[in-house]
């Protein structure tokens, strides 16, 4: 096909039905790596709600308990900010790989890339290699090719809703979950979202590909606002490969006036995109490194030098020095590390007790004898802990003031929440005039650091 | 508007009214019952109701999604999203 061929059949897809797009398959160091890359995702997310930590799922985010849990940790409806913070540090990693490497995730990390490979292996195990897809796509419905077809559209859907059983794995115990599965018994919200999910892949993987990185990804049409002239990019060396051109193997090309490409349009071919990275950075470009591949094993066969098309950065391509460490990458380093570490940090030092106090909002204060008025307040507690405990509240603040709870000892039940009326007692004398500060401390019975302390107000009778 | 909208504009046009607000509605039922239980709400609205929380976390998902999705085909549509070209 020439050049000119592909170029055209492109612009059609943008306005009329697209052609669909048959990358050439290519093998060489970077696809390698992204094959390794497919594996290793894939792997983590379908082994992981496999595993078994202290006796339950090491990763369940448990919906209905409202728990989360990650391996030791558990994190409750409280722990809201350790989510935002995750997601912050996930967008400032994003645009801190994103200065120094460019679209490093589109190519190697993002579940579009990493599914539609896999997709695109099994379309290549019943479909054959691309001359054989194209082939099939314009032959009339042969037996053959209905079995072809038909092979790869079961492996499709089968691989879809295994991967959407493993999503809902996430939130359902998986193992209780294969047992519903195997016995029809699976609830309509866990049936509803198996198919949800089941459904976007097949539908994101197998056909709309390369279309979710062109139409629908917000960060392929943000990134280039992180890019710097320091960034890592793909681009093809227009100095070296002008003016492209077929040649015999033998002549020297420099003599004849050409560059190093011969023009073969491989690179085009092996495009998941169907762009042809000689243009120019494009945005549709999701920095896969096939036409690296594609055209190092052209010049290897020419036996020019390699890397007419590689990785590189805006600066190099001009001869200009380019620089790893610039204030960029610098700050957004350190931000990241700062955070990381704050984040790292206070989850060591969570404990694992809440607790929320509410002054009773009927009567201010009320008069226990001559001496002594008191204040009611409801006490929630939530136990964040893997284990019952008992806890003792105590107050501070005021001189002579004490709490008395009924019972004394409060239980909660692991994960569970409990209530208890808390009336504190303060002299007289001492509790004059309204709006006291008071220290409400709860403290486990059996484990000294589990601890916490709230503040409350405190109304006592007017001043004389 | 043209008579037909070609495949690619409907691709087009679901790519950026559906997708947008799934994204907003996920962000949105994340931060809203990672503070409010769906059981309360429940309680407080519908008690004789017999909903589960899955069923309240779906519900809320497809409520916001069907917000962010009214809102996307707004925009795409004052755009003029249906009559560009891809450029
Ligand atoms: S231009 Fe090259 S790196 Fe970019 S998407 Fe196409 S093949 Fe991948
Ligand atoms: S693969 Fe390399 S040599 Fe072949 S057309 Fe592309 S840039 Fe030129």
């Amino acid at each position: 096909m020439s050049k000119r061929e592909d170029k055209v059949e492109f612009d059609v897809g943008m306005y009329a039905a697209r052609e669909k797009i048959h990358p050439r398959e290519v093998d060489g160091t970077f696809q390698r790596l992204r094959h390794l890359a497919v594996i290793v995702l894939l792997g983590i997310y379908y082994g992981l709600p496999w595993i078994t930590w202290d006796g339950r799922q090491a990763v369940l985010f448990d919906l209905p308990a409202r728990q989360f849990h990650i391996f030791a940790l558990t994190f409750w409806p409280q722990d809201f900010v350790y989510l935002a913070l995750l997601l912050i540090l996930a967008a400032l990693s994003l645009f801190f790989f994103t200065a120094l490497a460019g679209r490093m995730w589109c190519g190697y990390a993002c579940p579009q890339t990493v599914w539609t490979e896999a997709f695109m292996w099994m379309e290549r195990w019943t479909e054959g290699k691309r001359q054989q897809r194209l082939k099939l796509d314009k032959s009339p419905w042969t037996a053959s090719k209905f079995l072809r077809r038909g092979s790869k559209h079961v492996l499709w859907v089968v691989f879809a809703l295994y991967t959407g059983f493993t999503f809902v794995g996430y939130f359902t115990p998986i193992r209780e979950l294969s047992v519903s599965v195997a016995t029809f018994g699976l609830g309509p919200w866990e049936t509803f979202w198996l198919l949800f999910y089941a459904f976007a892949t097949w539908g994101n993987a197998g056909f709309l590909r390369e279309q979710v990185c062109i139409y629908m990804c917000p960060y392929a049409r943000f990134q280039s606002a992180m890019f710097d002239p320091n960034s890592l990019i793909i681009s093809y060396d227009e100095q070296r490969g002008e003016p492209r051109g077929g040649r015999s193997r033998n002549i020297d090309h420099r003599a004849h006036g050409l560059g190093d490409c011969i023009d073969c349009n491989l690179c085009v071919q092996a495009c998941p995109t169907g762009i042809d990275i000689r243009d120019g950075l494009q945005y549709e470009c999701i920095a896969c490194a096939a036409c690296i591949d594609a055209c190092d094993s052209v010049m290897d066969k020419m036996n020019y030098p390699r890397g007419l098309i590689r990785y590189t950065t805006d600066n190099a391509m001009e001869g200009k020095p380019s620089h790893i460490l610039r204030p960029r990458i610098v700050i957004y380093a350190v931000l990241l590390l700062a955070l990381m570490a704050g984040t790292a940090y206070s989850l060591t030092q969570r404990t694992p007790l809440a607790m929320e106090v509410l002054a009773d909002r009927n009567v201010l204060y009320r008069d226990v004898d001559f001496e002594t008025v008191e204040n009611i307040y409801t006490v929630r507690i939530l136990n964040k802990d893997r284990e019952a405990r008992d806890y003792v509240l105590s107050v501070d603040g005021l001189p002579g003031a004490e709490v008395v709870t009924r019972p004394e000892h409060i239980r909660v039940d692991a994960g569970g929440t409990g209530q208890v009326t808390a009336s504190v007692r303060v002299p007289r004398e001492e509790a004059r005039g309204t709006g006291h500060s008071i220290e409400l401390r709860l403290q486990a019975t059996d484990d000294e650091a589990i601890q916490r302390t709230n503040t409350a107000r405190f109304h006592g009778p007017r001043e004389e | 508007m043209p008579v037909a909208m070609s495949k690619e504009r409907w691709l087009q046009c679901l790519g950026s009214t559906l997708w947008p607000s799934f994204l907003a509605a996920a962000v949105a039922s994340v931060v809203f019952f990672a503070s409010i239980d769906p059981e309360t709400l429940r309680m407080q609205t519908l008690p004789d109701w017999d909903m589960s929380r899955m069923a309240g976390y779906t519900i809320g998902f497809f409520m916001f999604w069907a917000v962010g999705l009214f809102s996307s085909s707004l925009t795409y549509l004052l755009s003029g999203g249906g009559n560009r070209r891809h450029e």
